[in-house]
């Protein structure tokens, strides 16, 4: 019978329509990402031993890092450490090539910014406000 | 004055328009409703990948080749890590090969859901979008649990996988694959079974067998005219000779076929994962590479089947961390020959339906 299928599709919508919710609620309800998620990046600063290769092994140069020798211990300590997050891919290269896992990815996803120079990281800077934040 | 004969219109559509999947432009020409003569603009997309290549070394341009199908981004970097694998000589270990199967065929399945999914959507079937997009997202999920993104993947590395899957990796796939045949039922019913869909689908576009093989047509496309060509039998890759599964064909050779095959496509890639899952071996998933990416002086071709057609790599080296020179060959690039042949004589909304089911992903058109 011509249109026998229209009344078919008609059935499955009125299926899944009493059936269960599966919209997610944001910004209401927050989701929690995997532990593996790409979507932001951290630095533990004590872990980081200034080898530079994060920044070697990152496709776009975001990251540009900064080290001074420390004359008490003889190693070098970080100085500075900026990414650039505008032009980051968030392939996650960096932090696969840290040896110690100073960088990580982390699983904060509301980076949206007004300004192109907000995508401008000071990483210690953050790390510092994070820590005091807890 | 005559009035059955019209004054020809030319009609610019994209490179912004919901239908353009991406930013395609077609400058159509029309005779009333009738489409008379179709010029493409291609290149709104373009971002010059090939070019980028040269100033990254091997293991930084995997990223980039996410962003070309990105629709089904494992595929891209199966394709361009297994050629420079296939460069250097290199042997992956058994358990990284069954995962790039499974991955590899999820991404099949994915970008089939978002073909059917955006075809329904570009012939107004708003509510069976959905549908196929919902399940999408379980694979996503999947996806970003192991490698840590839904689109742009990331997930494979010269010389095996970036990650192990997790533990919950293996109860949600086997979830999604003991679903699919409802999966695949709530599509047929909602968008293939309907009246409507088959009126604006069947017997339109129509591309005989000889033009889709003269234009070097690939992929699903080219078997729904009838042609039994898959580069994963024709020339097997990776471990696709060990997997018992069928190539679809359809005999049709128009809009309709070109979507229905999918269906077809998804139940093998579904047989696929099923035997990765029984045959997949403990053990590392990564061979031992050197950590500087140096391959030796030479040149090499590889491709796969991509979900969209046939997707090829060919990269020269001149010995230094860096390629000398990749070419990239996009199924959807040769695939997108046919529109303007294909569509001429039709109306204009049969061009929007043709071109709907070359599944045309801008990203790796223009590259
Ligand atoms: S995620 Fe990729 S692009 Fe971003 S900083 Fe790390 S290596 Fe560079
Ligand atoms: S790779 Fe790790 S340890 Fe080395 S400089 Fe970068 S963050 Fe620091």
């Amino acid at each position: 019978m011509f249109g026998k299928g229209l009344f078919q599709g008609l059935g499955i919508t009125f299926k899944r329509m009493v059936g269960p919710n599966i919209t997610e609620f944001y910004p209401e309800q927050k989701p929690v990402l995997p532990s593996r998620v790409r979507s932001s990046m951290g630095l533990q600063r004590e872990k980081c031993i200034c080898c530079n290769m994060c920044a070697m092994a990152c496709p776009n140069g975001v990251i540009k890092l900064t080290g001074e020798k420390d004359e008490e211990s003889k190693k070098r300590v970080l100085k500075s450490y900026h990414m650039d997050l505008g032009r980051c891919l968030f392939c996650g290269l960096c932090t696969e090539a840290c040896p110690t896992k100073a960088l990580t990815v982390t699983q904060e996803y509301e980076n949206a910014v007004f300004e192109a120079d907000d995508m401008k990281w000071d990483m210690i800077a953050r790390a510092e406000r994070k820590g005091k934040e807890g | 004055m005559s009035i059955d004969k019209t004054e020809e219109l030319v009609l610019n559509m994209g490179p912004q328009h919901p239908s353009m999947h991406g930013l395609f432009r077609m400058i159509v020409h029309l005779e009333g409703e009738t489409v008379t003569e179709i010029e493409p603009k291609i290149g709104y997309l373009h971002r010059g990948i090939e070019k980028l290549a040269e100033s990254r070394t091997y293991t930084q341009f995997i990223p980039y080749t996410d962003r070309l199908d990105y629709l089904a981004s494992p595929h891209n970097n199966w394709a361009y890590v297994q050629t420079v694998e296939k460069l250097m000589g290199v042997e992956i270990p058994e358990r990284a090969e069954y995962l790039r199967v499974i991955f590899g065929e999820l991404a099949r399945i994915a970008s089939h859901q978002v073909m059917i999914a955006s075809t329904a959507l570009d012939i107004a079937g708003w509510t069976a979008w959905g549908y196929a997009f919902r399940d999408r997202e379980r694979i996503l999920d999947m996806y970003e649990m192991t490698a840590g993104s839904r689109l742009t993947v990331n997930c494979m590395r010269i010389g095996g996988m970036s990650a192990e899957p997790p533990a919950e990796f293996w109860p949600a796939l086997e979830s999604f694959l003991d679903d699919t045949p409802e999966m695949l039922e709530e599509y047929y019913g909602i968008f293939f079974g309907n009246e409507i869909a088959q009126g604006r689908l069947k017997n339109v576009g129509i591309m005989p067998k000889e033009l889709a093989e003269n234009l070097s047509i690939t992929g699903p496309v080219l078997r729904a005219s009838g042609v039994q060509y898959d580069v994963r039998k024709a020339y097997p890759y990776s471990i696709y000779d060990r997997f018992d599964f069928d190539v679809p064909v359809r005999y049709g050779c128009d809009s309709y076929d070109r979507t229905i095959i999918r269906m077809d496509e998804i139940k093998e890639s579904v047989k696929i994962i099923r035997q990765a899952i029984r045959d997949i071996p403990e053990g590392p998933i990564m061979a031992k590479v050197p950590k500087v990416i140096k391959p030796p002086v030479g040149e090499v071709y590889h491709r796969v089947e991509n979900p969209k057609g046939e997707l090829g790599f060919y990269i020269v080296s001149d010995g230094s961390t860096k390629p000398a020179r990749v070419r990239i060959r996009p199924g959807t690039f040769v695939n997108l020959q046919m529109l303007p042949i294909v569509a001429k004589g039709w109306k204009i909304q049969d061009v929007v339906a043709i071109f709907a089911t070359l599944d045309a992903v801008l990203g790796e058109v223009d590259k």
